[in-house]
């Protein structure tokens, strides 16, 4: 039991990390599922959402002087509202055009697209580093989500709860979004089967780029609420898309529900195993992986998948 | 050669010694003598023909056998750090360690093809980022074998002994003469291989799977064969690469360093020729050398202009080349008649 007990605190933080990393992984399998494309941009975009959002909270924004010092009057509360906004417009603009770009591509090998959004995140990378140097910043949180508090005699970091809960929210909603709505109705006809969707006059050109965007926009999102967890550096998005990779491997392509649960998965085996080998912490979703690939070649819940032809 | 004569496209392919194998040697042979001369320096001779080697040998799973691996650093890295440990535990001799390496990193190559070789398009591509990243963490956090991010250090070049003489390679001069006779050896190795009965069924798979298989063959023996045998020389570039830098260190087996292998290859024309990534590697290490000393922020170049590249020219150089040779021998016949 006490045992049990001192763990808690860092299953609330695996569970928590793992709910990011479904976040992120949901976004990336939207590209893949409808557009067969994989968006090596992906962890970029989520780089790119956590340095809007320090902008935005920072008042670093390249405004008239005296419009920014009325900016930093503005409380921390509001100001973090507009980083949420501003974050996701930010990567799903940016997602936009690269769509643009790549749609050159389809209909050929997916090794191109892959190729070109690998050039993307280089380019990507290095523009971050020309505009904000290779430094790490810390994002200024609101007084209400930071800090720490204390449960049965443990203490709890109330941000990592915090983002938890807001990634089950954000999961809830985009769930509702693709279960709910026609729109989410169009968007899992696009990924069964995108020639018949267009067969029904269905714009397929604006549904991939809005489908980009969208998941673009998620990975920018997931780039605020993890820039407090691990920092706001250039190299970030690496950090963010390998795990991603591994959550949707690991789920199954096109499972919604097996990116969630792989994702939980994840968190918990790398939140648990922090405890007692905080190094090797990161080895242990590897070791999960190819432990499900082994016996599950699918991965928890795919199905047989359009992309394996 | 009597009787039947090849088609016209294959006698190139079917030849010992192809005029552009042996334009290549000449001119890779030749470096030596001006490479000062144009501003340059043995050393980046030296690693383009480390990288031509493993260009050449990854090319093997992209190019002619159509497996889009992404994590092909591993390979390299493997054979880079088994070199290292080789020549610290067990013997200092240059043979000895090279096998060890090329064995090392065949091995690993072996155990992830296992996994993935009856997988292929975007699920092999995730399956190799996602094993090529559990090769780099290891590399990254096993520090009492590997030196972790600080490296593998005090990797010497070891003489070249071949009984009767032995070579030192310690200059960067000899040194170039070593990885120029790797390069020769395994570029001869490959271009065999591919135009080999063995190589034909590996394009037959690049081709269309499930055809070959409908004729019989096995494609999963030979996916599996065609990455393991990459692997294995893509370890003997890297146990090369570790006596260049003379330590190893985990960076090459990043997803960073596996794509920009990948992406050497695609601007050299590697999907179209089997030369392609040989000049793909010439074009990087130069235009690093020249765009890098003109500004800092190369990359962001370099990266632009292979996000064009992918779009506008996805052959490559060597497709480039093609159409152009195609165009002008169709002007020349239209001339002539």
């Amino acid at each position: 039991m006490d045992l049990l007990a001192a763990l808690l605190p860092h299953l609330v933080n695996g569970v928590s990390l793992g709910l990011l990393f479904a976040l992120i992984a949901l976004g990336f399998m939207l590209i893949v599922g409808v557009m067969e494309q994989i968006n090596l941009a992906h962890g970029s975009l989520f780089a790119l959402g956590a340095y809007a959002a320090f902008v935005v909270m920072a008042g670093q924004l390249p405004l008239p002087a005296d419009l920014l010092a009325q900016w930093k009057q503005v409380p921390a509360g509001w100001r973090y509202v507009a980083a949420l906004v501003a974050a996701p417009i930010v990567a799903g603009g940016a997602g936009m055009l690269l769509e643009l770009c790549l749609r050159r591509t389809y209909g050929k090998d997916v090794l191109y697209g892959l190729l070109f959004t690998f050039g993307a995140a280089l380019v990507i990378e290095e523009l971050i580093r020309i505009l904000f140097g290779t430094r790490d910043y810390v994002l200024p949180l609101p007084r209400g989500i930071g800090g720490g508090f204390v449960f049965l005699d443990l203490i709890y970091s109330t941000y990592r709860v915090y983002a938890g809960l807001f990634a089950l929210g954000a999961i809830a909603l985009l769930w509702l979004f693709l279960e709910r709505t026609p729109y989410g109705a169009i968007i899992k006809a696009g990924a069964h089967d995108s020639e018949m969707v267009r067969a029904l006059g269905i714009n397929l050109t604006r549904l991939r780029l809005w489908v980009f965007a969208f998941g673009t926009a998620l990975a920018g999102i997931a780039g605020v609420i993890l820039a407090p967890i691990w920092g706001i550096r250039p190299h970030m998005g690496v950090d963010a898309v390998v795990p991603a990779f591994l959550v949707i491997v690991l789920g199954g392509i096109g499972s919604f529900w097996g990116a969630v649960a792989a994702g939980l998965m994840v968190g918990m085996v790398v939140g648990l195993s922090g405890a007692y080998a905080s190094e090797w912490s990161l080895l242990s979703m590897y070791l999960l992986l190819i432990a499900v690939v082994t016996f599950r070649a699918r991965g928890l819940l795919g199905k047989r998948s359009v992309l394996e032809v | 050669m009597t009787g039947r004569t090849a088609p016209p496209a294959d006698r190139d392919q079917a030849r010992l010694f192809p005029p552009a194998m042996l334009a290549a040697l000449v001119f890779f042979a030749s470096v030596p003598l001006w490479i000062r001369g144009v501003g340059l320096y043995e050393y980046i001779g030296v690693e383009i023909m480390i990288w031509a080697t493993y260009a050449l040998a990854y090319n093997l799973t992209l190019g002619q056998t159509g497996l889009p691996s992404f994590g092909h650093g591993a390979y390299f890295g493997v054979g880079a750090y088994a070199f290292g440990l080789a020549q610290h535990g067990i013997a200092e001799n240059l043979w000895l360690c090279l096998l060890v390496a090329v064995a090392a990193a065949a091995l690993a190559g072996a155990a992830v093809a296992a996994f993935i070789s009856h997988r292929r398009g975007i699920y092999f591509a995730f399956m190799t980022i996602a094993f090529g990243q559990v090769f780099w963490f290891v590399a990254v956090k096993w520090h009492s074998v590997t030196g972790g991010e600080d490296g593998l250090l005090k990797i010497r070049r070891l003489p070249v002994d071949l009984g009767v003489a032995a070579f030192d390679v310690s200059g960067n001069e000899a040194f170039y003469w070593l990885v120029f006779a790797a390069f020769a050896l395994v570029a001869t190795g490959l271009w065999r291989l591919v135009n080999s009965p063995f190589g034909r069924v590996l394009r037959a798979i690049k081709q269309n799977e499930a055809r070959a298989s409908f004729v019989g063959y096995d494609v999963w023996l030979y996916k599996f064969t065609a990455f393991t045998l990459s692997a294995g020389l893509s370890g003997f570039a890297g146990a090369l690469f570790a006596q260049a830098q003379q330590s190893a260190f985990p960076d090459v087996m990043s997803l960073h360093w596996s794509g920009i292998v990948v992406m050497m290859v695609l601007v050299g024309g590697g999907l179209v020729s089997f030369w392609g990534p040989v000049v793909g590697v010439a074009v990087y290490f130069v235009s690093r050398d020249v765009i890098g000393a003109a500004t800092t922020t190369w990359m962001l170049w370099f990266g632009l202009m292979f996000m064009a590249l992918v779009l506008f020219q996805p052959e490559g150089i060597a497709g480039a080349w093609r159409h152009w040779l195609a165009r002008a021998r169709a002007r020349l016949a239209a001339a002539g008649r």
